[in-house]
């Protein structure tokens, strides 16, 4: 292994090296001893990467008692690098009196930076742990309240972790 | 390039007429060839066209701009400062954290804040890591662009483990948005120092393993000793920096020699190329100076776990961004080289302008340079050993 920068000649072997049987069996050994060690990649669609509570993933809104958490304040659509995000206000009768009428995050623009997650001060926007973003158009990649809505049981990790990360 | 020397003359002469063995006249003639966009061993969507003179190459023409995207001109459309981090990410995809470094570097000193000792230190060990993962990549396509393949499994298998431990620190495997001005988006996770320790206890071995694999094997060597030779007045008069300069034996670091971060308060050292397989600046050099440089990231890291001080993250990160006018030119050593950013500031929320001095960029005008008069087979490694990053040429 390795050179050592000597011109090994055919006519200097011995009748066993000629026959590179040694060699042979170093080189299948470490082949074999490999075959059997742990395989460290995925199996991706029966086996599924786990993210971390750290992972960001799509921004997703908090659902709280059946409401969004979000007031429509637009901050998350103000800090927006990418100009994703595209919030409506409209006004309520709960407690929080404002709430977004509309609320869109067009998935192709998303560049998943978190500072929309960062800003906002009622910790109504987080990024989740799905990482599988599938579209067949550029209509279907603007996610309206429908899709973006999860619940706080749904997203517990991630809020747990931003609480004591904050 | 010797081997051209031994080629019968009238084989390789210049656009013409040559008499054939049979004594008829036969029109030679210059050939050109597209390499790219779309080919693997260009390493992105890099077009290079190419003049030959049957297997010698003539001239090398790249081509760039395939993956434009105005980087400089959306900086100033930002709202503010720290919404450009992102986009610097995105430069240099491969080395996303030593971008990110750079800048963050260019606006504190505009605003002339301290940034706390612990920040500093978790800034140098994710560089290095970094950095180690950008060199990863580039050695382990090195080794596809000659042949070998499974060197390239072996990188990318330690690689995955360095981006769980970004991962885990900042959600985020390629494009992390940690550093901002004046700290770091999170601190370390508890258990990070441990796991880092463990990756550097692993990585150790298998740097010695790669090597016997792949930089001496003697198939490799054969391959890239006396290929694609760069001289050291041609490194310094085309601007190289990072492995390219290092390679053709330049003793210059800008982690040493334009200190930032704490790198004054470690013990390490640049590595140069010195010509063991062939003529010094050979493809090979750069190859092993990118090898060396992985053990010496390794050292800094360990020392900068041992001394990580403890402290806040986000006591320095000001509540807004609105540095004096002026200008500032700060530069930090990325894996492929010295990477500078420029920005006039007007006193508003928004950078007026901001500029980019890519490495990659610079180091890619070279490569007509080096390899004129080379194989066409050879051109390959060379561009290959340029280690260019598509993201960062185009900006």
């Amino acid at each position: 292994m390795g050179s050592t920068g000597k011109i090994i000649r055919k006519k200097d072997l011995s009748i066993w090296q000629k026959s590179y049987i040694p060699e042979i069996v170093k080189g299948l050994r470490q082949t074999i001893a490999e075959m059997f060690k742990p395989k460290f990649t995925i199996q991706y669609p029966e086996e599924r990467f786990k993210p971390q509570p750290s992972f960001r993933g799509r921004p997703v809104l908090v659902q709280e008692n059946e409401v969004e958490r979000c007031v429509a304040c637009g901050l998350c659509s103000r800090v927006c690098p990418a100009l994703a995000i595209e919030v409506q206000a409209s006004e309520t009768p709960l407690e929080k009196e404002r709430y977004p009428i509309k609320f869109e995050i067009n998935m192709v623009r998303c560049i998943f930076c978190g500072f929309c997650e960062e800003v906002c001060p009622e910790e109504a926007i987080v990024m989740s742990n799905e990482y599988e973003l599938v579209f067949s158009s550029q209509e279907e990649a603007v996610f309206g309240k429908d899709k973006l809505l999860k619940t706080t049981e749904e997203l517990k990790d991630r809020l747990e972790f931003l609480r004591q990360n904050r | 390039m010797s081997e051209t020397k031994t080629l019968p003359t009238e084989y390789v002469s210049h656009p013409g007429e040559i008499k054939s063995s049979l004594g008829h006249t036969v029109r030679t003639d210059e050939m050109i060839i597209n390499m790219g966009p779309q080919h693997p061993s260009t390493h992105g969507v890099l077009r290079l066209e190419i003049v030959v003179d049957g297997e010698i190459i003539v001239d090398v023409i790249p081509h760039i701009g395939y993956l434009h995207r105005c980087f400089e001109k959306h900086a100033e459309h930002m709202t503010n400062y720290q919404q450009v981090i992102p986009y610097c990410d995105r430069l240099d995809y491969c080395a996303a954290i030593n971008e990110e470094h750079s800048y963050v570097l260019a606006v504190e000193r505009m605003l002339k804040i301290e940034v706390p000792e612990r920040v500093e230190y978790i800034r140098v060990i994710m560089a290095e890591l970094q950095r180690i993962a950008s060199h990863l990549i580039a050695v382990g396509t090195f080794g596809i662009d000659a042949g070998a393949f499974t060197p390239f499994l072996y990188a990318f298998h330690d690689r995955e483990l360095i981006l769980s431990l970004f991962e885990m620190t900042c959600g985020a495997r390629l494009l992390y948005n940690y550093f901002w001005i004046g700290g770091l988006s999170h601190d370390l996770p508890p258990q990070f120092v441990d796991k880092a320790k463990e990756f550097c206890t692993y990585f150790k071995p298998r740097i010695k393993e790669f090597n016997d694999l792949l930089t001496y094997n003697e198939i490799f060597v054969k391959r890239t000793a006396n290929v694609g030779v760069l001289p050291q007045d041609v490194a310094i008069n085309f601007a190289c920096s990072g492995p390219m300069l290092r390679g053709s034996g330049v003793n210059w670091d800008l982690r040493r020699d334009d200190p930032y971060s704490v790198y004054h308060k470690i013990e390490w050292e640049p590595k140069i190329g010195k010509g063991e397989m062939g003529t010094v600046g050979d493809v090979w050099d750069r190859h092993i100076v990118r090898m060396r440089e992985m053990e010496e990231s390794v050292k800094i890291i360990e020392q900068a776990l041992a001394a990580l001080p403890a402290g806040n993250v986000q006591a320095a990160i000001p509540k807004r961004i609105r540095p004096d006018a002026g200008e500032i030119y700060a530069r930090t050593e990325t894996p492929r080289g010295e990477l500078g950013f420029y920005i006039i500031s007007d006193g508003s929320g928004t950078p007026y302008r901001v500029k980019g001095r890519a490495p990659a960029f610079v180091n890619l005008s070279v490569l007509p340079e080096i390899s004129r008069g080379g194989m066409i087979a050879d051109l390959v490694l060379i561009a290959g050993s340029v280690d260019i990053v598509l993201g960062q040429v185009d900006r």
